[in-house]
């Protein structure tokens, strides 16, 4: 097996982040690829929902919408928006919301409303779609986002999706479920919020990348955790399944520079 | 031709004869479908021939028919939870509507849309959720998007719950569209309706609609529908017509029928992104210039064509 790219690590620790019989509520791209990933290989019980109403499908490479027929295969049922967003949702019964994020702030707060602030929009985005409901109601919140220091500023324009909104007790405040925790996985690190302070906080590096060059790619300055950790390589069969499997046109994972040759 | 108001009288007609009778200029129009799956393509086609100006376009994920009115110039406001084709890209016309100032556009989150659709088939005036607190999605919509400014009250208002007061709710107003247009599987003559597959919104929005207007790729009897009741999405009673069109929903996909052609989103994309002339252009030789829906799919594809969006569906059955 050949080395490994970034983007393949970053979509594989992604995976790891899922326990097996968890209940997943999937946002397109990314978060099904993984979920597809996580589903064939350590957690095979996993159970996917998608908003357009689709619970518990086989997905097939590579669904590039979520209402795209292969995002649909096998699945127990095929219902409508409200069944899935309200009854299973807004309900309490999903355990992890899986996004894609636009912009990402110190708590977590996601944007993907608009750039540039209330009244000076430089441009606009696709809205919230059902990200605001995931945000809101899952106990777990799983994003994964290539690492750019536009991506990651320290409030963001437009809280599309709430995080911590603005620290602690900010959900409590808010009316929102505070019993909430995040993770942030990149290309470059693996971001948790700090149980105390509720900002995103270094957790783990990608092999080969050093903390200065995530705060390179981040517009605020993230805390590094005591016991800051290391993603682990792929393992190979996992790296197989990614590729042969569940991404095999390359829809998402773009051909890269293998992760070995930015190692210093 | 022949109007009846007998409840089982029959309610097909052409796409052009049911836009003009229910679709009138400023309209709210509800849209059906979802990104890449069953948008009701020769629906909107006929709106854009017609010309039928100053709609309000609302739902859930808006896409390429919204789109497509937008870039033809119809649409005065969107509400919904986005507007997106996902890997095609954003819904580029009503991007730049947005951000120049011609369009309004009103957020939610789409559970607070169906919330709104939901109130407006129940008859009560609003519905309660616990989404888009705390977010900026509360804030005065045209604040929040539209350089255009002009605050309206109403979008959505934070309450407690009466029985546990100091828990928050958020009131959503019920939304009831003047005409919503929808592509399903199957109807019969008199509008009973057959959604296969996912069905997104498009129940709560049709039966909180005044009128509704299918297009379906198959008619069937109503002896049909009578021998398998548990399978009609919609009764008849809240449907207006019926629309017979073949792959009325392409480019995008119909459940069980055919998948979308890539190809030719793409093709639209890269119009709607250069914005005009090339999605004058477009619309020129895609709906202008054709009398009918047919005339489009035979500018856009083939037999061959459709044929490998049969076969693409039916492997995945």
């Amino acid at each position: 097996m050949s080395a490994y790219t970034r983007q393949e690590l970053m979509v594989i620790e992604a995976a790891r982040q899922l326990r097996d019989g968890d209940i997943v509520f999937v946002g397109t791209g990314l978060p099904l690829l993984a979920t597809t990933l996580a589903q064939r290989t350590h957690t095979p019980n996993v159970v996917m929902v998608i908003e357009s109403g689709v619970i518990a499908p086989q997905v097939r490479p590579t669904p590039i919408s979520v209402s795209d027929p292969k995002a649909m295969y096998r699945a127990m049922k095929l219902g409508t928006l409200r069944e899935v967003l309200g009854s299973l949702l807004q309900r309490g019964l999903i355990d992890v919301g899986f996004v894609g994020g636009a912009q990402i702030d110190r708590y977590a707060n996601i944007n993907s409303t608009q750039i540039g602030p209330l009244g000076a929009m430089k441009r606009r985005l696709p809205g919230s779609g059902g990200a605001n409901d995931m945000a809101s109601h899952c106990r777990r919140l799983l994003i994964i986002a290539h690492h750019e220091r536009r991506r990651f500023p320290e409030r963001v324009d437009y809280i599309t999706s709430p995080g911590f909104l603005d620290g602690p007790g900010g959900r409590r405040r808010a009316g929102l479920n505070p019993d909430f925790a995040v993770t942030v996985v990149t290309d470059l690190a693996v971001m948790e919020n700090d149980p105390q302070t509720c900002a995103l906080r270094i957790v783990r590096l990608m092999p080969g990348i050093e903390v200065e060059q995530v705060l390179a790619e981040t517009g605020f300055p993230p805390d590094v955790a005591l016991d800051l950790g290391e993603v682990a390589p792929p393992a190979p069969d996992v790296l197989r399944v990614l590729r042969e499997e569940v991404d095999p046109g390359q829809v998402y994972l773009k051909a890269e520079a293998p992760a070995e040759s930015v190692r210093r | 031709m022949t109007t009846s108001t007998a409840r089982n009288a029959t309610r097909v007609m052409t796409a052009a004869e049911a836009v003009t009778r229910f679709v009138r200029p400023g309209a709210v129009l509800g849209m059906g479908g979802q990104n890449i799956g069953r948008c009701p393509m020769a629906l909107t086609h006929e709106i854009i021939r017609q010309r039928i100006g100053g709609l309000t376009v609302v739902g859930c994920n808006l896409s390429i028919g919204m789109d497509q009115l937008v870039g033809a110039g119809l649409v005065r406001r969107t509400e919904s939870g986005s507007g997106n084709l996902e890997r095609f890209g954003t819904t580029f016309c009503w991007r730049r509507g947005i951000e120049t100032g011609t369009l309004e556009h009103e957020d939610y989150s789409h559970l607070a849309m169906v919330s709104r659709f939901l109130a407006g088939e129940m008859g009560i005036p609003f519905m309660p959720t616990r989404s888009m607190l705390g977010s900026d999605l509360l804030t005065p919509a045209a604040a929040a998007t539209s350089p255009t400014r002009g605050e309206r009250p109403g979008k959505a208002v934070v309450t407690d719950n009466p029985w546990h007061p100091g828990e928050c709710v958020v009131l959503v107003p019920a939304l009831l569209p003047d005409v919503s247009i929808v592509h399903v599987q199957r109807a019969d003559p008199i509008g009973n309706v057959i959604i296969e597959g996912f069905a997104t919104h498009e129940p709560e929005m049709m039966r909180a609609s005044r009128h509704v207007i299918v297009s379906c790729e198959e008619l069937i009897s109503t002896d049909e529908i009578r021998a398998h009741p548990e399978r009609t999405t919609i009764p008849f009673v809240y449907l207006d017509a019926v629309v017979v069109q073949r792959y009325g929903a392409y480019p995008t996909s119909t459940y069980g029928y055919y998948d979308y052609d890539g190809d030719h989103v793409a093709a639209y994309q890269q119009a709607a992104r250069l914005g005009s002339p090339a999605i004058d252009e477009y619309l020129r030789s895609h709906v202008w210039g054709c009398a009918t829906f047919e005339e489009h799919l035979q500018r856009a594809t083939n037999r061959v064509g459709l044929d490998a969006l049969d076969a693409s569906m039916r492997e995945m059955m």
